[in-house]
């Protein structure tokens, strides 16, 4: 293979900075609040600021409290929103990239989109009329007989915070599995048709496979929408349903950052062990496909 | 298509589109009447600020964030420390949003940064980075860096090879990249609500009124006008895809006949 | 606040007033002003008063010189309620020294509907099994957990020194109660939010609910038949107070602006659009400027002139001033997460 000619070292200059510059401010816009956040969280609450200091106050308060169980909860509820959401935007997905007429594809894609230009806040507590004792899904049931009094479990429960979490943040998913299934080359699957092997074979051998970074990206989102949530615990969840934000910003209406900053910070530990984790578990090159190079 | 299809895919965007049939209903039925909410709309200062706002910061962080994306996901193959950078960009997505808020707001005092527009805009790419990093990875990732090579053994110019050869190719996720990139500084709330300084958006008006004194009639209005307008340009968009189609079906003949 | 307001004030002095809205809760604030640059941004915060002491710790705010307030000395509910040594101070001032302008004086109960629970005359009805699954209370200790150390306190299930601020012991039993009440089903949902509170009025998701006046007006307006009780306990009393920002960059001249609009609310028009607006109790001017002004149709001048007679009222028979930062507020936040995880 011929060598590749020597380029200017003008263009090479130009090409790191163009791969460097962007990533560096980047690192430095994300890393610089962590470690913000981080240091904090071993300050010591002297009033109502905060002195520098090397104490575990926070994270002692943090971890002998009720938040801990509150952490745990969101965690738990974070990942079985998303499951159920990859098991409904993943067929809509499919269908939209297999089944749907190409010149509707576009069409289908932003319908999903525009529930996004309602206010999220104002969505969610949509869901409060909808839901009610007097709302319409009570009404519909009492008219047409098949309940005799109002159903109290329909709001302000487990289920309408999942739902909440679910229609918010599922329509989120839809996209990155599309796009990764439309990547696909047909011929692949149409190789493993012609080598005998049943659709449903070459979905879970040839398709799912290849679509896994998109998967990947849509579990992502899911997640860190679910996870980070307050808003939808508030308005939907009744009695003081608690989730990781309603925590940190309660510590915050007293002006506890440290303790605010701990909470954080435990739990971007957490997700980063998980994190780690998984990308011991699962090769990398199954998510990040052909950006790894030939195997 | 199969009726099965459009079943599932109609009850899915059933649900998801029923929560924004109250606020439509508001809008007609609230307040001083359906026409006077629509100029209420008009009338109320501090949300056409928010309007503008919104729509400036709309636009510069759906243009800004595909492309700072695009180098990050060109770094991350070139450089290959894939692990380092993947963890760089997903881990903010892990912070809670107003966590992240506040600490981010303190690096700009640190850095002299004012609470205006400029913080407003970084605070939502710093937001929507990693979703468009991703975006632009699942589509990389069905890119084969072969042809890349290959072009570049014909004598191209990287440059040229990238945009002749790859562009097209991940221009999907590009886009796509945009258009979520849009839609998350849209629905942005809380970040830029510890940045704003004296300026609004359109959300943390909305935020603010809802928490303290309610929503009026011009509000539900406001969400009604934008729901319409796009599926208006949604449907636009149904009908331009189908002539193209048409159009390219009809060309394909020519070239058999 | 719209602009129709301002433009008012906007032609008295040299200056346009730009309003943002924020929060009402003490991380709010102070994430605006610390972490936001908010010192630079703004320049009177008007909120529910208390705030002082850790607003004036962080240096985010500055004395009031009252003498540069024109309306001050008129304002005869200053000296009624909210005197230096009273309780009251507390919503206005920090260590004898007045920092907020009081903008707004009120009386909280709890609302109720009439049609589903009959006359309701004590805070005990929100606790009442008869109602149980239809009764809502605020997400914030300092209302919804004050009311009810009042109610303890009162009807003897408690031995509570001051409502305004539990020791730590007091604060466990009233969370206890609390959580009790909660296992049985007592409580619907916590609300958050003003939108919220009215809307489950309006749409009779709960017939008793621990709330502010405007929202049972708000809910009436469209259409419910809400009342706000009078109960034989007391009620919870405070005050909203407008905050000079400790704006490092000011010029005198700004400042001169900023005296002028707090003057300005101190002003009977201000106190007669707001007592009209909110149904909240502003100054003394504003029932009289209401009465003789062509700003103000004879309807909404009576209504003004009620408003005020009927919170005087309530300020006489007393009750509890609400404290928004007890002693032991740390406690107070840990102990809500207890109730609310229960």
């Amino acid at each position: 293979m011929p060598r590749q000619a020597a380029r200017p070292v003008i263009t090479r200059l130009l090409q790191r900075g163009l791969y460097g510059a962007p990533l560096a401010a980047v690192a430095a816009l994300v890393v610089g609040p962590l470690a913000v956040m981080v240091m904090v969280s071993f300050w010591t609450r002297t009033g109502f600021s905060m002195t520098p200091d090397f104490s575990l106050a926070a994270y002692s308060t943090f971890l002998g409290s009720t938040r801990l169980d509150i952490l745990f909860r969101s965690l738990w509820v974070a990942a079985s929103a998303t499951l159920i959401m990859l098991l409904i935007a993943y067929p809509a997905a499919f269908l939209i990239a297999r089944r749907v007429r190409t010149d509707a594809v576009r069409t289908v894609l932003f319908l999903f989109a525009v529930p996004f230009l309602v206010n999220y806040v104002v969505r969610t507590f949509a869901w409060t009329e909808i839901l009610g004792r007097s709302g319409w899904v009570n009404t519909m049931l009492l008219n047409l007989g098949v309940i005799g009094a109002p159903l109290d479990w329909l709001l302000y429960s487990q289920f309408s915070v999942y739902l909440g979490l679910i229609t918010a943040y599922m329509p989120f998913m839809v996209f990155p599995i599309w796009l990764s299934l439309s990547a696909i080359d047909p011929r692949l699957e149409q190789a493993s048709w012609m080598l005998g092997e049943t659709p449903r074979q070459t979905f879970w051998r040839i398709t799912l496979p290849l679509s896994l970074p998109g998967v990947f990206a849509a579990a992502l989102f899911g997640f860190v929408g679910a996870f980070g949530e307050f808003a939808i615990s508030t308005v939907l969840g009744g009695t003081g349903y608690q989730l990781l934000g309603n925590s940190v910003i309660s510590a915050l209406n007293v002006i506890n950052y440290p303790l605010a900053a701990a909470i954080s910070t435990f739990s971007v530990g957490v997700m980063g062990v998980l994190l780690l984790i998984w990308f011991r578990v699962f090769d990398l090159r199954l998510f990040l496909g052909k950006i790894m190079g030939r195997t | 298509m199969t009726r099965g299809v459009w079943l599932f895919l109609g009850a899915v965007l059933g649900v998801l589109y029923l929560p924004l049939i109250p606020p439509v209903l508001e809008s007609f039925r609230a307040g001083d009447g359906f026409i006077a909410n629509y100029i209420g709309i008009a009338a109320n200062a501090v949300l056409m600020e928010g309007i503008r706002n919104t729509a400036v910061l709309g636009l510069t962080v759906a243009v800004i964030t595909p492309l700072i994306a695009l180098s990050v996901a060109q770094t991350l193959r070139a450089w290959g420390r894939a692990r380092l950078i993947l963890g760089l960009i997903l881990l903010p997505l892990f912070v809670p949003g107003v966590s992240m808020g506040l600490a981010t707001a303190l690096v700009f005092q640190v850095i002299g940064l004012e609470a205006s527009m400029v913080s407003m805009a970084l605070v939502q790419i710093l937001w929507a980075l990693p979703f468009a990093t991703l975006l632009l990875l699942t589509v990389m990732a069905g890119f084969d860096r072969a042809y890349l090579e290959a072009a570049h053994m014909l004598g191209a110019h990287p440059l040229r090879a990238f945009i002749d050869i790859e562009l097209p190719q991940i221009w999907p996720g590009i886009l796509g990249a945009g258009i979520f990139s849009l839609i998350l500084s849209f629905n942005e709330t809380i970040r830029t609500s510890i940045v704003q300084g004296g300026s609004n958006t359109v959300q943390t008006y909305l935020w603010s009124q809802y928490q303290q004194v309610g929503l009026t009639p011009p509000l539900y209005a406001l969400m009604t006008l934008l729901i319409a307008l796009t599926l208006v340009l949604v449907g636009l968009l149904a009908v331009l895809d189908r002539r193209l189609l048409a159009r390219r079906q009809i060309d394909a003949a020519d070239l058999d006949a | 606040m719209t602009r129709k307001d301002w433009s008012r004030l906007e032609g008295l002095i040299n200056a346009d007033i730009n309003v943002v809205a924020i929060g009402n809760s003490p991380s709010a604030v102070v994430n605006q002003l610390v972490a936001g640059g908010g010192r630079r941004a703004f320049d009177v915060i008007n909120i529910v008063g208390g705030m002082q002491q850790p607003l004036v710790d962080a240096d985010l705010i500055l004395p009031i010189e009252v003498d540069r307030l024109s309306h001050w000395d008129a304002n005869h509910y200053i000296a009624d309620f909210l005197a230096p040594g009273t309780p009251g101070f507390d919503f206005i001032g920090y260590q004898d020294t007045v920092y907020g302008v009081p903008t707004v004086l009120q009386a909280d109960s709890f609302a109720y509907l009439p049609d589903e629970t009959g006359e309701l005359d004590s805070l005990g009805a929100l606790f009442d099994p008869r109602f149980r699954g239809f009764v809502a209370l605020e997400d914030n200790y300092t209302t919804a957990g004050q009311k009810t150390a009042l109610y303890l306190q009162q009807s003897g299930l408690a031995d509570i020194d001051d409502p305004s601020n539990l020791t730590p012991g007091e604060l466990r039993t009233v969370i206890d109660f609390l959580i009790e009440k909660k296992q049985e089903g007592q409580f619907r949902l916590l609300w958050s939010s003003f939108e919220q509170a009215v809307q489950l009025l309006v749409s009779k998701e709960v017939h008793v609910m621990d709330c502010w006046e405007p929202m049972v007006i708000v809910a009436n307006q469209q259409g419910a038949n809400v009342r706000y009780a009078q109960p034989s306990e007391g009620y919870l009393l405070w005050a909203m107070a407008a905050y000079i920002v400790n704006n490092p960059t000011r010029s005198e001249e700004q400042l001169e602006a900023t005296y002028q609009m707090l003057d300005f609310m101190l002003g009977p028009w201000y106190g007669a659009t707001i007592t009209d607006m909110r149904g909240y109790m502003t100054n003394p001017l504003a029932a009289d400027f209401a009465r003789e002004s062509d700003a103000f149709d004879q309807a909404t001048a009576e209504r003004v002139a009620a408003i005020d007679e009927d919170v005087k009222e309530k300020f006489e028979f007393g009750g509890t001033w609400q404290n928004r930062w007890p002693d032991e507020v740390d406690l107070y936040e840990e102990e809500w997460q207890r109730f609310k995880s229960a």
